[in-house]
């Protein structure tokens, strides 16, 4: 990947939920940045790891989850380009959850020394990325509505309708059509039943002609159904400053 | 390791799990079969779409598990007010 481009797809997000200028972030494209790849299902980090460097993600998707001592996995969330879900780390310094690329991925390392110094010399870029750390509180909130209170195939709905939602804010959806690199035992994994109940749903759905999910494929087949299916409203993701 | 498919039937209505996923021991399958089958029937009979959820579970083809989890519900007489 061009090295210019790692920050193409953070440049781009940060305009839409901060509404400052391609000019203003500039200094988001001069950060040093150490790039790296992953392969699907390799730690970017674990539970009780220190970091020093927080990742934005420049291609692929990743994820967050939590295993119990049982050895049962729950899904957090759900990361695309643009996104740097670890920024955390910055201010806590031991990792409370795993993140794991779930497909090949492109990552940006960028040292927490580097980022500190930055929020430091303009904090109105630090006030920007607080901004963005409360979003991704907010996705948590829905998150936890969602498994907890919607039935399973309204529940796998909101997952795809936010994750639609947020790539098309970086330009990697658009028609009817995104990716959505999760397997069937993952989707369950985010969605809280098993692997046989996400795929039960899937078939439900697939059946009902409203949504076909395939080989990390989602097609909507009836955005109305869809919409009325998934509960969907998309103010909690304030992905834009004047909302 | 062998493999387990979990097909479902809910009411008249089955559905196939092509898939299949391997287990190690009894208490694996016995605790997916239960756990799939009683979440799917947590929506169904909410929703009353079915009042019994069967999980068929087949080790390599052939049946090895069976979980019925079904739903009764009744209405309680109210007492008469002149007794």
């Amino acid at each position: 990947m061009d090295p210019r481009s790692i920050t193409d797809a953070l440049v781009r997000r940060m305009r839409a939920i901060s509404g400052k200028t391609e000019e203003e972030l500039q200094v988001l494209r001069g950060l040093p940045i150490t790039v790296k790849a992953f392969r699907p299902d390799q730690a970017v980090v674990r539970e009780g790891d220190r970091p020093t460097e927080c990742c934005l993600i420049a291609a692929g998707f990743c994820l967050r989850s939590k295993t119990t001592s049982s050895g049962q996995q729950q899904i957090l969330s759900i990361h695309i380009p643009g996104e740097i879900p670890d920024l955390q780390s910055l201010y806590l310094q031991v990792m409370d959850h795993d993140l794991v690329a779930l497909t090949n991925c492109t990552l940006g390392l960028i040292s927490h020394a580097v980022v500190r110094q930055l929020f430091r010399r303009q904090p109105e870029i630090a006030e920007m990325f607080w901004r963005d750390t409360l979003i991704d509180a907010a996705m948590f909130r829905e998150w936890l509505v969602n498994i907890g209170q919607r039935p399973a195939p309204s529940r796998l709905a909101h997952i795809l309708a936010e994750l639609r939602d947020r790539l098309r804010v970086v330009g990697l959806a658009d028609g009817d059509s995104f990716e959505m690199p999760l397997t069937q035992e993952r989707i369950g994994e985010a969605m809280g039943v098993t692997a046989i109940h996400a795929n039960r749903v899937i078939k439900q759905l697939r059946a009902d002609k409203i949504v076909d999910v395939h080989r990390g494929q989602v097609t909507i087949l009836d955005e109305a159904k869809f919409q009325e299916l998934a509960d969907f409203d998309a103010r909690y993701l304030h992905q834009s400053p004047t909302l | 390791m062998p493999r387990f498919h979990f097909h479902i039937q809910e009411n008249g209505r089955f559905i196939e799990d092509e898939e299949g996923q391997e287990f190690h021991d009894w208490d694996q399958v016995r605790r997916e079969a239960v756990a799939t089958g009683t979440s799917i029937a947590r929506d169904a009979f909410v929703n009353g779409t079915a009042r019994q959820v069967t999980v068929h579970v087949n080790r390599d083809g052939s049946p090895f598990m069976k979980v019925s989890i079904s739903l009764d519900v009744e209405d309680q007489p109210v007492p008469s007010a002149e007794a």
